[in-house]
């Protein structure tokens, strides 16, 4: 009995992901975030600190954390790296002026130690913006070419439509779930 | 007879005896090679271990013996079999003690680092060939180029998103269907006066000076930033300003709006009026009831017993109630 409850305990355990989404300002995180959780996207107001959702997806558990990307707080983001399976970068793919920002931020945070080995999900998000960049344009003005240090890939959506969040996510999850449980 | 039976019991007893004893060390036989099949088990994961990971040393080995333009293939090789090597210890954690898979871990990262040293050293990504010395130009050059690469991209795509730029002392107006659910970009302005008389997604303002800037209701977001002496007319669900000095805004914001590094921001309600403003409204999907335009959080100021100085309400007799025929 005792050895059988550790077992569950220890595969439930197995189970969960620690995710976290992280990308400048006004980028559309929450929004994800409220999205993919169901809940109405109309009152969003701009994160002051961070947001935490646990959500039950295809039988894992996710632990979703939604950090500001404010200048203000992106030196704070450090604390919140520790134990992360997944990284989202979310970009406004619509904010042009701002993508060469958004590309140094990044590849600033892939260099942290503790982040090595998160699989790294960049969603090109607003893409029901006219204006908004492909996947493609953004894959060469983010430079992820040269990322080698984490497994990654762009894929775009819509916060507000709902449009490719799922895929997205369900590219992350089968990418970590590979690497760190199992297979059932 | 009785001696007999006696007998006959004992008898009894010891080949019951003898039974058990012999259950009992074919159980123990039994528990000790289920061990060493778990032994073996580990045993066997260790020897492949060593075998793969002898193999990728020895594929970094010759790197330095392979031709120049097969190395890309020859690292991607490489980092393909270290990713196998990881995928194996992870199929084979739950026989491993944590001590093993610690151990793993931390070769499979070496060779990581390895491959990475050696891919930095044989392959370095640009070269100025006898240049070498002269570290810091280099550099500076290479950031020229990324910025002149980054502006040639921006062009490119900037053609498709509608607004104005670079523009000294002119009226400018935008409005109706040409600006519906899209984005809205205002830069680079002076002395400009700006309509945008509509509903767009989105309003991206940067780099403006002493500028007026007249907005029907923006249906998500609005970000400023360095906005200097400016009057905003702005209507959206989300307003984040940054940068910026010396503006005016009567806003009508339905969640809330942030400002950071701002200072002498100045706040009034939404007064503006134009033919088909509450039809925008509709459209934009925004609340014309619900305005929290005294709902202002300053990332700079983080004290919640002192308002925040760098903003404050617009004194009542500086409020100007009619922007004129718009």
């Amino acid at each position: 009995m005792g050895f059988l409850t550790v077992l569950k305990k220890m595969k439930q355990k197995e189970k969960e992901m620690r995710i976290l989404m992280l990308g400048l300002d006004n980028a559309g995180k929450t929004t994800i975030l409220k999205r993919f959780n169901g809940e109405p996207i109309d009152t969003i107001s701009p994160t002051l600190g961070f947001n935490i959702k646990t959500l039950e997806h295809r039988g894992f558990t996710l632990n979703l954390w939604d950090v500001g990307g404010q200048k203000s707080l992106r030196s704070y983001w450090r604390n919140y790296f520790e134990c992360t399976d997944g990284l989202i970068w979310v970009v406004d793919s619509a904010d042009k002026r701002r993508l060469e920002d958004c590309r140094a931020e990044l590849h600033v945070l892939l260099q942290e130690e503790r982040l090595a080995g998160a699989t790294l999900l960049v969603f090109a998000n607003k893409q029901d913006l006219p204006g908004a960049c492909t996947p493609e344009e953004l894959k060469e003005i983010l430079e992820l070419d040269q990322i080698r240090t984490h497994h990654w890939q762009i894929a775009k959506c819509s916060a507000v439509t709902g449009e490719n969040l799922l895929k997205g996510m369900d590219w992350l999850i089968d990418d970590i779930a590979a690497r760190i449980f199992t297979l059932d | 007879m009785e001696i007999m039976e006696g007998g006959i019991d004992k008898i009894n007893l010891i080949t019951k005896r003898d039974v058990e004893r012999k259950l009992e060390l074919q159980k123990r036989k039994e528990d000790k090679s289920n061990l060493a099949a778990d032994n073996e088990k580990l045993g066997y994961f260790e020897k492949t271990f060593a075998n793969k990971r002898t193999h990728i040393e020895n594929l970094l080995m010759h790197s330095n013996t392979i031709e120049k333009h097969v190395l890309p293939d020859h690292f991607n090789d490489i980092s393909k079999e270290i990713l196998l090597l990881q995928k194996y210890v992870a199929n084979s954690n739950i026989f491993l003690r944590s001590y093993d898979i610690k151990k793993c871990q931390e070769s499979i990262q070496e060779l990581t680092n390895k491959l990475k040293e050696l891919e930095d050293e044989l392959l370095p990504k640009k070269k100025f060939g006898f240049k070498n010395r002269t570290k810091p130009k280099v550099n500076n050059k290479k950031l020229e180029r990324d910025e002149v690469d980054f502006h040639g991209k921006v062009t490119v795509v900037a053609k498709q998103t509608c607004g104005f730029s670079n523009r000294v002392g002119e009226i400018l107006e935008i409005g109706g269907d040409e600006i519906f659910k899209k984005d809205v970009t205002v830069e680079n302005l002076e002395n400009c006066k700006v309509k945008i008389l509509g509903c767009p997604s989105t309003l991206h303002l940067s780099y403006l000076k002493n500028c007026y800037i007249f907005a029907g209701p923006v249906s998500t977001s609005i970000f400023a930033e360095n906005c200097t002496d400016c009057t905003l007319v702005i209507a959206c669900q989300q307003l984040r300003l940054h940068a910026s000095k010396n503006v005016n805004i009567y806003l009508h914001v339905t969640s809330r709006a942030i400002m950071e590094d701002c200072h002498s921001i100045f706040l009034a309600p939404y007064n503006l009026k134009y033919d088909g403003l509450d039809n925008d409204f509709k459209k934009s999907g925004l609340d014309k009831h619900c305005n929290n335009w005294k709902c202002v959080d300053d990332f700079n100021w983080l004290n919640v017993d002192k308002p925040s100085p760098n903003w404050s309400l617009l004194d009542e007799k500086n409020i100007v109630d009619y922007w004129g025929n718009l």
